[in-house]
């Protein structure tokens, strides 16, 4: 926990992405393609987050970068599941 | 005791499985991946084998689009426009033509565009739009999503219109139960212009479409009548509902992980679990605020 709050600048960062993606997104409710455009920034946003905070932490592996991408695409995966059976 | 101890194993971090709830693992994750693409492979497969699927349960009355429109009219300031039932027939002929042809489009695959819709009931217009709407469940959110598209709000909040028709189409789409909403604005040439001669009738009205490229033509020609076997299963639903289930059961289990590793005070190699519940929360969020239904 003593590691969350010196990392808060870190998550705060990350929080800002989320609020502003699920913002956008509901400002665009119709809207297939920024919708898309949304969730793909979003995810990418995420893993690059990821990586730079481990590197940051120096404790960047393959199997992180791994992790980061496939929960990245799970969202992905749901998101472009849903907005293309809307 | 075996299942046991396998559900610990999958749902809360031990040595078991290197202090890592298993369900969690990146192989698992890919494996949950792998799994929504094969669903969304086999709802897309199921009309083809005759399994008939549902696009969305609608309870959709003319009256009540009519009704919710022009209260977005006044309340912009302009006048509400009448139902002229030529311009409902028109809808009507247009929403079939949809179902026969199966196609989601301003523009038929032949090339048919609305207005001859229009012309083939006798209404001779000044101006004309159309907007169409798909698997929606009820009038109010057709008319919000209408609203929420800057291109379909000009078609519906455009002062040169007076006239209004809309029809309401059940049909087999590529396979899918779908409910198309067809709404056509129009004025008629007497409406605007003063008395003229006949020859002067025939210019090329000014024309207001909401004509976009369709965003797909789907294949299959057959219509609800001509189906057989019972509805099964609707995707955009059963999507939704999967996916919360999904997600919400992810962000469960990496906060009791997260609990458990910090309370033991393990360190191991690996992302952090507060981003990644972060990240799902988000996910949650936008499956939740999802509006099924299309627009065109």
């Amino acid at each position: 926990m003593r590691k969350f709050f010196s990392d808060i600048f870190h998550y705060l960062s990350l929080f800002i992405v989320f609020i502003l993606a699920f913002s956008s997104f509901r400002f665009f409710p119709f809207d297939r393609f920024m919708q898309v455009g949304i969730c793909v920034a979003t995810s990418a946003s995420y893993i690059v987050w990821g990586i730079v905070h481990h590197a940051i932490h120096r404790d960047l592996s393959l199997s992180v970068i791994l992790e980061y991408i496939v929960i990245g695409s799970l969202g992905l995966v749901v998101t472009f599941s849903l907005i293309l059976r809307a | 005791m075996r299942a046991v101890r396998f559900f610990i194993h999958l749902f809360s971090p031990q040595e078991s499985n290197n202090h890592k709830a298993r369900a969690i693992h990146t192989s698992s994750l890919t494996f949950l991946i792998l799994a929504i693409f094969l669903y969304q492979i086999g709802l897309e497969i199921l009309p083809h084998v005759g399994v008939r699927v549902l696009g969305y349960a609608a309870n959709i009355s003319p009256d009540e689009v009519i009704r919710l429109t022009n209260e977005k009219r006044l309340a912009n300031g302009l006048s509400p426009v009448t139902l002229n039932p030529l311009l409902s027939q028109a809808a009507q002929a247009k929403g079939a033509d949809m179902l026969n042809k199966d196609y989601w489009a301003h523009v038929s695959p032949d090339g048919i565009e609305p207005w001859k819709f229009f012309k083939d009931e006798g209404y001779s217009y000044h101006y004309a739009g159309e907007n169409l709407a798909r698997d929606f469940s009820n009038p109010a959110s057709v008319v919000d999503a209408w609203i929420a598209s800057k291109s379909h709000r000009d078609n519906l909040l455009s002062p040169k219109y007076k006239e209004i028709g809309i029809a309401v189409v059940e049909g087999d789409l590529s396979g899918v139960d779908t409910t198309l909403v067809i709404q056509f604005f129009g004025t008629k040439f007497e409406a605007i212009l003063p008395p003229k001669p006949v020859s002067q009738l025939n210019v090329e009205p000014a024309i207001l479409p909401t004509i976009k490229e369709p965003s797909f033509i789907l294949k299959s020609s057959t219509t609800l009548a001509k189906e057989s076997g019972p509805v099964l299963i609707s995707p955009f639903t059963s999507t939704k509902k999967i996916s919360l289930v999904l997600i919400l059961s992810l962000t469960v289990i990496f906060f009791i992980d997260w609990l458990i590793v910090t309370r033991k005070g393990v360190y191991r190699v690996g992302g952090k679990p507060l981003a990644h519940i972060g990240f799902l929360g988000m996910i949650v969020a936008i499956v939740l605020i999802a509006k099924g239904g299309q627009i065109l």
